[in-house]
């Protein structure tokens, strides 16, 4: 038996052991650190991770060049009539179009939450499997990202939540992916549910808002809101659209698939919501 | 085979993972192919166990393992023990009753594959994340199209083995 395991590769099954023990403790015990050895090996490939997306970016825009020309010169003819209407209404509507730009630097994120301490960061990797939906940024515990933190585009729409943070990185769990969970608020009948992410749901880029209310009437198109309750996540970054009302199989409740606000598969640029005020 | 070509031959192993590394986590990452992202790791680590038998298999499959488990968040350390084990298995296999071509490693990679997807199944069953329904519409098309990469990632190897592998070099 000795020399079985000798010639047989024991050994390295032994250390393969000894690696899943010291794993499976560290992401016990760090609780969303990264264990040592995928912060070693992910401080290490995260440039090489951002060059490679940088390169693929690169490429898909000349394929887009090269291969979609007549569909882009449509569209940019499409453009250009839209161009021009959007000029003959800002004539029109100069000084609404003034005030318009006001309101939109009022509401700007930074100036309506001004409890929020963010960190920009850029999306270097996709996630590559099909049973969780992620995207790993550019930074990471060297600019205070700890896991639970929020991430958001430059308009506060949700992206996902830290997971998992090495030194120079951290992983992020998009909003639809399966193991996503938070407390919901559709915005216009403020109807508190909660939204999580669903296998069946996310193979189709979206989530389920679930635990809501019998008598409130929803309809395609509702905002959907994180609700902040439990103060773990801020509250109020807008999270997507309701799209359809589904029956839970056991035909006792009613669900919402939910549309993210943002195409998670265009995301350049994030910002991590590194702190913010506990509003009960 | 002197210490300096066995440690060529496994840097040429390794090497022939990057394009795999690069396939997986960076292309259908982002460009899953008919909404499936294939599963490339694991069955180039069960091609180097059918090439290079049960030993040879393990340590790459731990190599493997630890790629995957840096770019896979949360990963909580099953996959050492599952993929060194599987490779071991997938090499005494190939070496005692299937043969090490690409029928044997297509034998291989289908049963290694199916335990690994029975695997990832099993856990997220096992916390309640979702029905076996659910988590079979998932694993099945990866398994497939996963299965069908190994015409692509054994030709790579193959020609590895060729240059290098096995005891080639002393010969």
């Amino acid at each position: 038996m000795k020399n079985f395991f000798r010639h047989n590769g024991g050994l390295i099954l032994l250390i393969a052991i000894l690696l899943a023990i010291a794993t499976a403790l560290g992401s016990t015990l760090l609780g969303g650190t990264a264990n040592p050895i995928a912060n070693a090996v992910g401080t290490i490939t995260a440039p090489i991770r951002g060059a490679v997306n940088s390169f693929l970016q690169w490429t898909e825009n000349r394929y887009d060049y090269a291969f979609r020309y007549e569909a882009l010169q449509a569209e940019n003819e499409e453009l250009r009539k839209e161009n021009a209407k959007l000029q003959d209404d800002a004539r029109e509507g100069q000084a609404a179009a003034q005030e318009n730009k006001r309101l939109r630097e009022l509401l700007n994120l930074a100036a309506k939450r001004r409890d929020f301490q963010f960190a920009s960061a850029t999306v270097v990797s996709y996630g590559a499997s099909n049973w969780e939906n992620t995207l790993t940024l550019s930074k990471g515990s060297n600019f205070d990202i700890a896991a639970g933190d929020c991430v958001v585009t430059e308009t506060g729409a949700l992206v996902g939540v830290v997971t998992e943070v090495g030194y120079n990185w951290c992983s992020v769990s998009t909003v639809v992916d399966a193991t996503i969970e938070m407390g919901g608020l559709i915005t216009r009948t403020s109807s508190a549910g909660i939204l999580k992410g669903d296998f069946a749901l996310m193979t189709e880029g979206r989530l389920k808002l679930s635990y809501l209310p019998e008598e409130v009437d929803f309809i395609a198109g509702d905002e959907v809101v994180t609700s902040g309750m439990g103060g773990v996540y801020p509250s109020g970054l807008l999270v997507g659209y309701v799209e359809e009302i589904h029956s839970e199989p056991s035909g006792m409740a009613r669900y919402a698939a939910v549309t993210p606000a943002v195409t998670l598969s265009d995301l350049i640029e994030v910002f991590v919501i590194t702190d913010f005020d506990v509003v009960e | 085979m002197t210490r300096q070509d066995f440690a060529f031959k496994w840097l040429l192993y390794a090497v022939a993972l990057l394009p795999v590394l690069l396939l997986e986590f960076a292309v259908f990452s982002r460009w899953p192919l008919l909404g499936v992202s294939p599963v490339l790791v694991p069955v180039a680590a069960f091609t180097v166990a059918v090439l290079e038998g049960s030993t040879g298999g393990a340590g790459y499959g731990l190599f493997c393992a630890l790629f995957w488990s840096a770019a896979t968040p949360g990963d909580t350390g099953g996959v050492f023990v599952t993929l060194t084990l599987l490779c071991l298995l997938a090499g005494l296999l190939a070496q005692r009753f299937l043969r090490q071509n690409l029928l044997g490693c297509l034998l291989c990679s289908l049963l290694g594959l199916t335990v690994w997807e029975l695997f990832r199944v099993a856990v997220r069953l096992f916390s309640r994340a979702a029905t076996l329904p659910q988590l079979l519409k998932i694993a099945l098309p990866e398994l497939l199209l996963s299965l069908a990469f190994v015409l692509v990632i054994y030709p790579l190897y193959r020609a590895v083995y060729r240059k290098v592998g096995g005891t080639k070099l002393a010969d």
